[in-house]
């Protein structure tokens, strides 16, 4: 895998999925609409190579205005239908505002959805703020999570599947990860150490 | 009620663990092959595979 790598920012070239394409059509709409966001789900194992495929990609978007919210949803009209509401008032106020999430789909498809949520508190908020650039192909950008956040939530939410996506994430970027936050990170959430050594990692004991 | 199949569900705990460990030493193995293939080769087979 080649990929350049600097702190924050990620250029990496590669064959796209469809499930790229449906992503990078959403985020296109967030940017025209000038609306903060952050991907935050499996699909950034996905997007990096990992061998599986997922019916939703979770975002996380700042707490913006009505207005703003309804110039993102008349853009999205076009091309996106929301599953939760027809309603764009209603989807504002007894949704995001709600910390619920909007759930998005292709016209015509019901899978795969852009699960739309509001940041809600300092783990968004961070997330938020130290999202890292990926530069796909040299002419698309889309944000993630940073990888060290992706690792430490992902074993904090614990199932199978997020303990595989934690070790998939942390083996492939070892060189790049920020080791000391990550351990920071995980102290935060109170991860529990047999639950870190799943990352399998050089001081830890693999399982 | 009848029991539809008798079943040691010790054995299968010690199962679904090392099930979990295999699929943890697959993704490892993966991630290895993943770093040394050029992006066209491992997308192109990324892609045949989950679509």
């Amino acid at each position: 895998m080649e990929y350049a790598y600097t702190k924050g920012r990620i250029e990496i070239k590669k064959e796209l999925l469809k499930l790229d394409e449906f992503v990078l059509s959403f985020v296109k709409i967030l940017d025209t609409a000038k609306i903060k966001y952050v991907i935050v789900s499996g699909y950034v194992g996905i997007f990096f190579g990992r061998s599986r495929n997922t019916e939703d990609i979770d975002i996380l978007i700042e707490r913006c205005s009505k207005e703003k919210f309804i110039e993102f949803w008349t853009l999205a009209g076009t091309e996106f239908e929301c599953m939760n509401s027809t309603d764009r008032e209603n989807a504002y106020k007894d949704y995001l505002e709600q910390n619920s999430a909007l759930r998005f789909h292709l016209k015509g498809s019901f899978i795969p959805n852009m699960e739309l949520k509001f940041i809600k508190n300092e783990i968004d908020r961070f997330t938020l703020e130290n999202r890292i650039e990926i530069v796909l192909n040299r002419m698309r950008t889309l944000f993630f999570s940073p990888l060290e956040m992706q690792v430490a939530y992902k074993l904090y939410l614990g199932s199978e599947k997020d303990l595989e996506d934690a070790r998939f994430i942390y083996k492939l970027f070892s060189v790049n990860i920020d080791h000391t936050l990550l351990k920071e990170m995980l102290s935060v959430l109170k991860v529990p150490k047999p639950i870190i050594n799943y990352l399998g990692g050089k001081d830890e004991k693999a399982v | 009620m009848k029991k539809p199949f008798d079943v040691d569900l010790k054995e299968l705990a010690k199962d679904k663990k090392r099930n979990l460990r295999e699929r943890l030493e697959f993704i490892d193995a993966y991630v290895e092959w993943l770093k040394k293939t050029p992006n066209d080769v491992w997308s192109r087979q990324q892609k045949s595979t989950i679509e």
